[in-house]
């Protein structure tokens, strides 16, 4: 087995020789940059690296192999570390030495010349990027099926490490590291055990203020209750906690994602559709994050058919979301044209699908929007109509159903109509006028969302610190230059009559 | 087994409910003390080692806990139990045998919400079910109370009408005569806004009222005028009042734009 890994290992780098000369640094390369970047961010106390680092991870993470990971922490940790042998322990054991010692002289000599071999450390980096090493081993142990036991092994070394050693500078990595953790008990399939530990740790991550790894906890359990459907459970979570508002727009888009899940199970569709809509707005794009993208949208469209609107037909095109959404997009036709049988046998026929999604117990409440909907067209359609015709039409199953449907309709304002019971009919009443005090309130809500936005983009700007010192020399060099000119010029013009006087 | 005295409890309550009609007072006064011995054998909220077959005994303890409940018309108390087998119930699930009587325990929940127009809290229980999707429409304890509040939504009232008679259990029925003051409070707002007037007889179909009587006293509730000689109910139109126009949230809306119009430039 171990020889089949090695051929691979090598085959793969031989694959990447030859299309990496126009290529960014290989992986090894990218991380000892990355604990660079780290080490930096640890002595200049600056968050924003240790980001930008963890902002490269999901790359990198398609890229690393054993002898990556062994490779990189060969070269960032000094010879007999205790740190990197309890490291090299979770990987499997290095190849034999030859091979090894063959490939890493061909990776040194393909490798930007730049990386002198003298550059071998004598210390030990800081502790953050030993945890940053734990992480990229963890995800590495996700990507195949025999090791998940492993990962959750290491996981909660990982979590007591991080916990004892207790820093703030490591709050970031931290936050990805639960992420790792919850991704192993959910391969393992235990995702309920973990819920006790993640519940212990933001605790202690509210009281510390972590907002990072608050906000990833968070996400975590929401995510776990809804995975087993536990919406109760979940509801007071988000009551009794705050989000909190430094989180980064990936976590922000979950959150929003889990809360509008919630909202819509709920009912409460005006709260779900802003939330969904956050979600989708938050996230990264649709080519990177797919899955998230699909997943959201199939939410929004029916959060949106339950509210009584119709999606835009463009959605349905989107290269992204085409293929996913075809079964939602004939639920939306059936609920465009109102009609019940329609509706019933789409719903049937992709009842498998919905049921994966978790979405069937939402569109089964689709009935009566679809009833609702068949009601105002014929409202818009009739000036009059007999209760029978709108029983055969929405095939609704006798007249005294239509009666009380149509009651019901019109006590809703779904349409505006009399019923006149003697005659057995319905007289349809005229549409409202578009202008009223609403028409001014929805305006006054989009214009306030346009000056958040605006207020929200100024306060987002950022500055170096100190930039101003600089901008403020420059200023004053501008202004001295400027008073050397005019003297200059004086001077000059004495010059220029000189030399004028000389011709 | 607990103790001795647990079990010829266990077994003597089991004898009075199951007896017919069970004898409620008995059940009652056997209960509570069956609760004082689940807490001392720590049985009620279940924690650390317990013994699988105690555990058995304490659900069904809880279980015929509910039904009584439901019979002695004490929702209250159907409350706590039902809170008390929720541990039981998920928790326990894949340690336990199921029980055969859970699914009438939630249905009873469900329907329980409906009578008191939870609506919300009735669609995140049903979420929260541990069924299939499919199942929700054959199991009979759950479909009838998921057909129930579709119809409600829908407006088919009749339907929800005619199925007070198909109720799966004895114990439903209790909570179907309160839904049917719901739907009929539901009816008869839909009337005030759909109708201008109606005759007595055909209010009285569409309100479920058997007799004259009935109607005239609900109509008294709700103050609809009703012309006997004529056979006819008016409804009192609620007159379309002016709008006004909010001329102080318009002016405070514009101050604020102003405001923010200002910063930008």
């Amino acid at each position: 087995m171990p020889d089949v890994e090695i051929v691979k290992a090598t085959d793969k780098k031989d694959e990447k020789k030859d299309e990496r000369k126009p290529e960014p640094p290989t992986p090894t390369q990218e991380i000892k940059a990355n604990i660079a970047l780290i080490d930096r961010a640890i002595n200049d106390i600056e968050t924003r690296l240790t980001h930008r680092v963890l902002r490269s991870l999901t790359a990198l993470r398609k890229r690393i192999n054993d002898k990556v990971l062994r490779d990189a922490i060969e070269e960032n940790y000094p010879k007999d570390s205790a740190v990197k042998n309890s490291l090299l322990s979770w990987l499997p054991p290095a190849p034999p030495v030859e091979q090894s010692m063959e490939v890493d002289t061909t990776s040194g000599t393909n490798a930007a010349p730049s990386l002198p071999p003298s550059s071998k450390p004598t210390s030990d980096p800081v502790p953050e990027a030993e945890i940053y090493f734990r992480l990229l081993i963890i995800h590495h142990l996700h990507t195949s099926k025999d090791t998940y036991s492993k990962s959750m092994e290491l996981s909660h070394e990982t979590v007591d490490k991080m916990q004892s050693m207790n820093r703030r500078s490591m709050d970031p990595i931290a936050a990805k590291i639960w992420f790792a953790v919850e991704r192993s008990y959910e391969l393992g399939g235990e995702l309920a055990d973990a819920r006790p530990m993640f519940l212990a740790a933001q605790r202690t991550a509210s009281l510390r203020h972590d907002d990072d790894t608050q906000a990833s906890l968070i996400n975590r359990l929401l995510r776990g209750y809804l995975h087993y459907n536990l919406y109760d459970q979940a509801d007071k979570l988000v009551s009794k906690t705050t989000f909190p508002a430094s989180a980064s727009n990936p976590q922000y888009a979950r959150y929003h994602y889990c809360l509008g899940r919630i909202k819509a199970v709920q009912l409460n569709y005006t709260a779900a559709h802003t939330n969904l809509q956050q979600a989708i707005r938050r996230a990264p794009a649709a080519k990177t994050a797919p899955g998230f993208y699909q997943v959201v949208h199939k939410l929004f469209v029916i959060v949106e058919l339950l509210m009584g609107d119709i999606p835009d037909r463009g959605l349905f095109r989107h290269p992204v979301l085409e293929k996913a959404l075809s079964a939602y997009f004939d639920i939306v036709k059936a609920v465009r044209t109102g009609s019940l049988s329609e509706f019933q046998t789409t719903l049937n026929k992709h009842a498998a699908q919905f049921e994966a999604d978790k979405t069937y117990t939402l569109i089964v409440r689709l009935r009566q929007n679809v009833i609702k909907t068949g009601i105002r067209r014929l409202s818009l359609s009739y000036s009059r109509i007999s209760l029978r015709d709108i029983c055969l039409k929405l095939h609704l199953d006798s007249e005294e159903d239509a009666e009380y449907i149509v009651g019901k309709a019109i006590r809703d304002g779904v349409i505006e109509g009399r019923i006149v019971h003697e005659k057995g009919w319905m007289e349809c009443g005229s549409q409202k006028d578009g202008y009223g005090p609403e028409a001014s309130d929805m305006f006054g809500r989009r214009i306030g969302y346009c000056l958040d936005l605006h207020n929200e983009s100024v306060k987002a700007m950022r500055y170096p610190l100190n930039a101003h010192r600089k901008e403020l020399a420059a200023a004053q060099d501008a202004r001295e230059r400027e008073k050397e000119l005019a003297k200059e010029i004086q001077e000059g013009d004495l010059d220029d009559d000189e030399g004028l006087g000389d011709y | 087994m607990a103790s001795q005295k647990l079990a010829t409890l266990y077994n003597e309550l089991q004898r009075a409910f199951d007896a017919r009609p069970s004898d409620l007072k008995k059940c009652g006064t056997l209960l509570a003390q069956l609760k004082v011995g689940l807490i001392e054998a720590g049985l009620l909220i279940p924690q650390g080692e317990t013994n699988f077959h105690d555990l058995v005994v304490a659900r069904d303890i809880l279980e015929i806990g509910v039904f009584w409940s439901i019979r002695a018309k004490d929702v209250p108390s159907f409350d706590r139990y039902f809170s008390q087998l929720h541990t039981f119930y998920t928790d326990f699930r894949s340690s336990l045998p199921p029980s055969k009587r859970e699914f009438a325990v939630r249905g009873l929940n469900l329907i329980r919400l409906l009578t008191q127009n939870r609506i919300a809290d009735f669609h995140t229980t049903l979420e929260s079910l541990p069924l299939p999707a499919d199942e929700i429409n054959t199991n009979p304890y759950i479909r009838h109370p998921v057909n129930l509040e579709r119809w409600l939504m829908e407006g088919s009232y009749s339907k929800v009408w005619n199925a007070r008679e198909e109720a799966p259990a004895e114990e439903y029925k209790f909570f179907v005569d309160s839904l049917m003051g719901t739907i009929r409070n539901e009816i008869a707002s839909c009337e005030e806004s759909a109708y201008d007037s109606l005759p007595l007889k055909d209010a009285a179909t569409l309100l479920f009222f058997p007799s004259q009587s009935g109607l005239l006293v609900f109509a008294q509730q709700r103050g609809w005028q009703v012309d006997l000689t004529a056979g006819m109910i008016t409804f009192a139109k609620k007159n379309d009042e002016q709008v006004e126009i909010p001329t102080q949230k318009l002016i405070a809306a514009n101050l604020a734009y102003a405001r923010e119009l200002e910063q930008i430039v």
